[in-house]
């Protein structure tokens, strides 16, 4: 559609068939022009995977992120790891609008102090002072100090298809405790930061570790990627170095023979952070009684309730949405203020994307939610919200009569019946008879 | 028990008079009437051990039951002030084909709102 527009694109263009990623495949490039690494594996990369890039330089003036509060792009790219001065659209402003826009951003960082340095303490990584990169002297290698192999967590679902250790070089930096924090690489636990990376200082840092010491940035709870993923859904990467995703780093062998994993890492940041991996969307949800089918507007206390989730995950192979049944611990809880009933949600076998459960409604009424919430690293949270009044029982709703009470029945009867006999026999005669008997008797 | 009839023959021996006296001169009428009063009373006394020892609920089947045999004796216990012939001159105006008019008409409506309340 736009494709002619983008002279780039035109080699890859019988690679592009769809979008892959769920919010849409046009991707900004802001690149530095000082910046002397290529970065064509990577770029390729996305190209064939459908993406439609358009660069820019930092100062340059268009195309514009943002024209009428409207962002231009799907996603931005900011590879200017150490301009000090952008144009004025770009500015710690902008692109916290742009992801407030559902825009996806993915941004380098150097040892420099920039305006983008400054806005990643907003999102809770605390960086190290300028000029200290991060350096690791294990595993033994002919590379440099500051240039060293990271191995990739296989369990981490965000690097799915990296299999090989990752050539790293840049800075690392601590995570806050921000829940929306997604670590995607941490450093190796060899790592340390330092000011020079001929080792003079070692003894002064190894000091500082022993006690614990202030300012010492070294181990494996330091971050070198990090994801963070807004309220609305929108994520954004903070890199500690642009040359992850060199062409250099992508064809370096770690062991002989054997790729570095930098071109799939590479790939895999991109797809996570563009929305194309691990994202899910709640399609519907429904509540019913138990053995009935068509939802009540309201549920009266002790019904016993099916409520039913219908999630479905962008499934970037097909570029649709997909029945996705991969969740094992999601709950659901029946709130008011409090949740009264907090219990699992589990996927109902041979319904793909169905999770359904059974529960009983609290013997209290008043105006109850069901809600799911969520919240997992690196997936989409989820969040539903239904509200259903819960009422007490009609007046004719409870038992009438109950056994407990048959002594006060079998008393109200024989006091009935008693009178009944009383008066029959009273009215009947013989102690008529037999009294005005005595009466006259007497008298 | 032991201590009140071995040590006071004559409290036995007054209410051995009292049982005789009540054998001998009250009418058979009020004796029947009496017959009543204390089914009314026993079931009335066994409603309230149940109440107190196991259970009040229902409480409004307890108060149903337990006022159906409160108010009966009461009206019972009426009817037979108004029928005892020592009261004549109490009632003077009141016969008793009229008390147990009363009687009945009273029985009636206690028993209509005992059942409404019952269940």
């Amino acid at each position: 559609m736009i494709l002619p527009l983008v002279p780039f694109l035109l080699l890859s263009f019988a690679a592009i068939l769809h979008a892959k990623s769920s919010t849409g495949d046009s991707v900004l490039v802001v690149l530095e022009p000082s910046l002397d690494q290529n970065f064509s594996v990577f770029f390729d990369g996305l190209r064939a995977r459908g993406y439609d890039l358009t660069f820019r330089a930092p100062k340059a003036l268009t195309p514009a992120i943002i024209k009428d509060d409207v962002p231009s792009f799907s996603h931005v790219i900011l590879f200017a790891p150490e301009t000090k001065s952008f144009a004025q659209d770009i500015s710690p402003q902008s692109l916290v609008q742009l992801l407030s826009l559902r825009t996806n951003l993915l941004i380098a960082l150097s040892q420099k102090q920039t305006p983008l340095s400054s806005l990643a303490a907003e999102f809770s990584l605390v960086l190290p002072p300028p000029g200290t990169p991060v350096i690791s002297h294990f595993p033994e290698r002919d590379t440099p100090a500051s240039i060293f192999p990271v191995d990739v967590s296989a369990s981490n679902p965000i690097l799915s298809s990296t299999k090989a250790p990752v050539w790293y070089s840049g800075i690392s930096h601590s995570l806050g405790n921000n829940p929306l924090l997604v670590p995607i690489l941490r450093a190796p636990v060899e790592s340390f930061a330092t000011d020079s990376s001929d080792d003079s200082g070692a003894p002064s840092i190894a000091d500082a570790a022993e006690k614990g010491g202030e300012g010492l940035w070294a181990g494996g709870n330091m971050g070198l990627v990090t994801g963070f993923q807004a309220t609305n859904g929108a994520r954004i990467t903070w890199v500690g170095g642009v040359s992850v995703f060199s062409d250099e780093f992508a064809n370096k062998e770690v062991i002989k023979g054997k790729p570095s994993g930098n071109a799939a890492f590479s790939q895999d940041v991109a797809a996570w952070t563009f929305q194309e991996t691990l994202v899910l969307r709640i399609d519907e949800t429904t509540h019913h009684k138990v053995n009935e089918t068509t939802p009540l507007s309201q549920y009266t206390t002790n019904d016993v309730v099916t409520y039913t989730a219908h999630i479905s995950g962008w499934d970037s192979g097909k570029a649709t949405w997909l029945p996705y049944s991969g969740l094992k611990d999601i709950q659901l809880e029946f709130t008011m203020l409090d949740p009264h009933v907090r219990t699992a949600l589990p996927p109902v076998k041979g319904s793909p994307g169905t999770y359904s459960t059974t529960f009983r409604v609290p013997d209290r009424h008043g105006v109850f939610k069901f809600v799911i919430d969520y919240k997992r690293k690196g997936l989409t949270a989820l969040q539903s919200s239904t509200t259903v009044p819960v009422v007490p029982p009609r007046h004719d709703g409870y038992p009438r009569f109950l056994s407990a009470a048959w002594p006060y029945y079998v008393g109200a009867i024989s006091t009935s019946i008693g009178f009944i006999l009383f008066s029959t026999i009273w009215l009947g005669g013989d102690v008529r008879e037999m009294k005005k008997g005595k009466t006259s008797k007497t008298e | 028990m032991a201590k009140s009839t071995s040590s006071s023959p004559a409290q036995t021996t007054v209410v051995q008079t009292l049982w005789k006296a009540y054998n001998d001169q009250t009418p058979d009428r009020l004796k029947f009437v009496d017959a009543f009063l204390f089914f009314l009373m026993l079931s009335g006394v066994v409603q309230f051990a149940y109440c107190v020892l196991v259970t009040n609920f229902p409480f409004n089947a307890f108060l149903a039951g337990f006022s159906s045999t409160v108010g009966q004796f009461v009206l019972t216990a009426s009817l037979r002030s108004q029928v005892n012939p020592e009261n004549k001159d109490e009632f003077k105006e009141v016969s008793p084909e009229r008390a147990f008019a009363d009687y009945v008409l009273g029985s009636i409506v206690l028993h209509f709102f005992v059942f409404n309340f019952l269940g």
